[in-house]
């Protein structure tokens, strides 16, 4: 039993470190910066635009909020493609695994650690953008416009963000080429799926499966209607890129959880199972 | 010899990948503790397949690989403790300096953060990297990365030292400079398994030597011995001038000499290899009244035994 303890402890440790060594690797790729830089400037220009054309806020500060948040899902899949593209497939594609794997370690504590890295390094972009988000509304509407729908929207913000961040690193553990999964992650979440909602939409079956169609939860639970979303999901009952049917706010939360926790254990298993041949 | 007795063991490895290649076909060594063993063979003999085994970065499709007798593929947490190992040519985090990326090895080897320092500061010292701590490893030259490689192989003062081909891209003075290292490590109780596809540069460091030729181990030896087995039975002469016809014919006549061909102004001869038979024909030379300023054996070169194992000519 101490040895399982001891053996547990020590396992945890390792992705303690893992996590911190990549989380290092990011900064120093100056990565996490040119995406924290993305995520102050983003809902800067929805502050800042309309003042300087004359242009009044909307109405509402939810309505401030859905416009500013359509670009959420964008920012949250360069994120995943950015951070969780090249975890895995760089170790083989640039042989640094000849040096990392050969250690006292389990394979799966290496990949829970990146795991780990990537998700907090987008969960903390999301943070910056809803702080923001936050911020500007306390200053345009006054503190109290900013409402427990911007919590629900935050947190599901985070969820998707830990789905597509799944989704990417277990195109890292499968794929040969880092670039592949991170472009392949990318279009598959920003085009792919919602074109395929879409279609499935369209001849009036819910794509409640879709992990995209879910992620219109992020501005539909602010409760104003359509906010203008860049990429997949939506307000409800959106055109174009978004589908006639709404996400069911528990049905939704279910899917891009399952997606997160599938995704995740199936990139874990493919590569603890992948060999530097 | 109990299986804990020795630091590697393989018994009856064997490699394929998918259904093709067979890498590794039935290879069994075992190199005893402290001992510096060379891992001789050319490309795709099999070499990187054993390390990787060893390193458990590859499973074997069936025998076993042990490390102090604990399986490495089935407990490779326990193993890998043991070892510091340099395979191929290793990636680098480009953008991490040689800190920042010791720093993770140390703590993932349980090192404390003080040791850890004291220790960075020691190996690149030893690889003679030490102005160059907090420079990003994507500078380097090649020569500076292997040099780190090596570094970071020995930075949690493993028993066990795995070098695949560890003077790949180094100038002379760094081949030199690693093969003193080695030594070194010896004199500290360490194991050294190298594997090289030259028989001269191993030579040089190794105690014994093991051959390996399409996934088979053709020889296995002591240098001492493999240099002793490489003398040939040829012995060239040379004279203060060169020899007329009729000399030749005197030389000729000594009943020990077989197969004489004149060659560089002297003869080169065979004779049964005894050093009896020589100092018999060195003798006979002299009698003749010819004035030899040279007369020595020929060697076979390393590269010759090398080549004639790898040919399956068995030279043992």
């Amino acid at each position: 039993m101490g040895a399982f303890v001891e053996d547990i402890v020590s396992d945890l440790k390792n992705v303690y470190l893992m996590f911190r060594f990549e989380t290092l690797k990011q900064v120093k790729r100056r990565r996490m910066l040119m995406v924290v830089i993305v995520a102050l400037l983003l809902p800067l220009i929805f502050y800042v635009v309309p003042p300087a054309f004359d242009i009044d806020y909307p109405d509402t500060a939810l309505s401030f909020a859905s416009l500013n948040l359509g670009f959420i899902t964008l920012l949250i899949i360069i994120s995943g493609a950015i951070f969780a593209g090249d975890a895995i497939t760089s170790e083989f594609e640039k042989k640094t695994g000849l040096l990392l794997f050969p250690s006292p370690q389990r394979g799966s504590t290496i990949f829970v650690g990146k795991y780990m890295a990537a998700v907090l390094a987008t969960f903390l972009v999301v943070s910056l953008y809803y702080l923001i988000t936050a911020l500007e509304m306390a200053q345009i509407y006054g503190v109290g416009s900013v409402t427990e729908a911007m919590g629900k929207s935050y947190l599901l913000a985070l969820i998707y963000s830990a789905a597509v961040v799944s989704i990417i690193y277990f195109l890292s553990a499968v794929l040969k080429r880092s670039i592949t999964a991170s472009i392949l992650g990318f279009f598959l979440l920003m085009m792919i799926i919602p074109i395929v909602t879409s279609v499935i939409s369209m001849v009036d079956v819910d794509p409640w499966w879709s992990v995209t169609h879910s992620a219109g939860l992020i501005t539909d639970v602010l409760g104003v209607g359509t906010g203008g979303v860049f990429g997949p999901g939506g307000g409800p009952g959106e055109e174009g890129f978004g589908t006639g049917f709404s996400p069911d706010f528990y049905v939704g939360t279910t899917v891009m959880v399952a997606y997160a926790i599938g995704f995740f254990i199936a990139a874990i298993i493919f590569a603890t199972r992948r060999r530097m041949e | 010899m109990t299986n804990d007795d020795y630091a590697i063991r393989t018994e009856n490895l064997t490699k394929r990948y998918g259904r093709g290649i067979l890498a590794l076909d039935d290879v069994s060594i075992k190199i005893g503790h402290g001992e510096i063993v060379g891992y001789l063979g050319p490309n795709g003999a099999g070499k990187t397949t054993t390390i990787k085994i060893l390193t458990n970065l590859l499973r074997p499709t069936s025998g076993h690989a042990y490390i102090n007798g604990i399986d490495a593929n089935r407990r490779p947490k326990e193993t890998l403790c043991h070892i510091g190992a340099l395979i191929e040519v290793p990636g680098v985090y480009d953008y991490l300096s040689p800190r920042d990326t010791l720093t993770y090895f140390g703590k993932v080897h349980g090192m404390k953060s003080r040791d850890i320092d004291d220790r960075i500061t020691e190996v690149l010292k030893l690889v003679k990297l030490d102005d160059w701590e907090n420079k990003r490893i994507g500078s380097f030259s090649t020569g500076m990365q292997r040099r780190f490689g090596i570094a970071k192989a020995i930075f949690h003062t493993p028993d066990i030292l795995i070098l695949d081909e560890p003077v790949l891209g180094l100038d002379p003075k760094g081949m030199r400079d690693v093969r003193h290292m080695i030594k070194d490590f010896q004199k500290e109780g360490m194991t050294v398994f190298l594997s090289s596809h030259l028989l001269e540069e191993v030579s040089l460091t190794a105690d014994s030597v093991i051959f390996l030729e399409s996934g088979k181990v053709v020889d296995e030896d002591t240098v001492e011995n493999v240099v002793a087995r490489i003398q040939s039975n040829r012995i060239s002469v040379q004279f203060l001038s060169p020899l007329s016809p009729s000399d030749l014919a005197r030389v000729q006549a000594i009943e020990a000499i077989t197969d004489l061909t004149p060659k560089n102004g002297g003869i080169e001869f065979s004779f049964d290899g005894s050093p009896e038979t020589s100092a018999e024909i060195l003798a006979g030379i002299m009698t003749t009244g010819l004035k030899v300023t040279a007369f020595q054996p020929e060697r076979g070169t390393l590269e010759d035994f090398y080549v004639s194992i790898m040919n399956g000519e068995g030279v043992r």
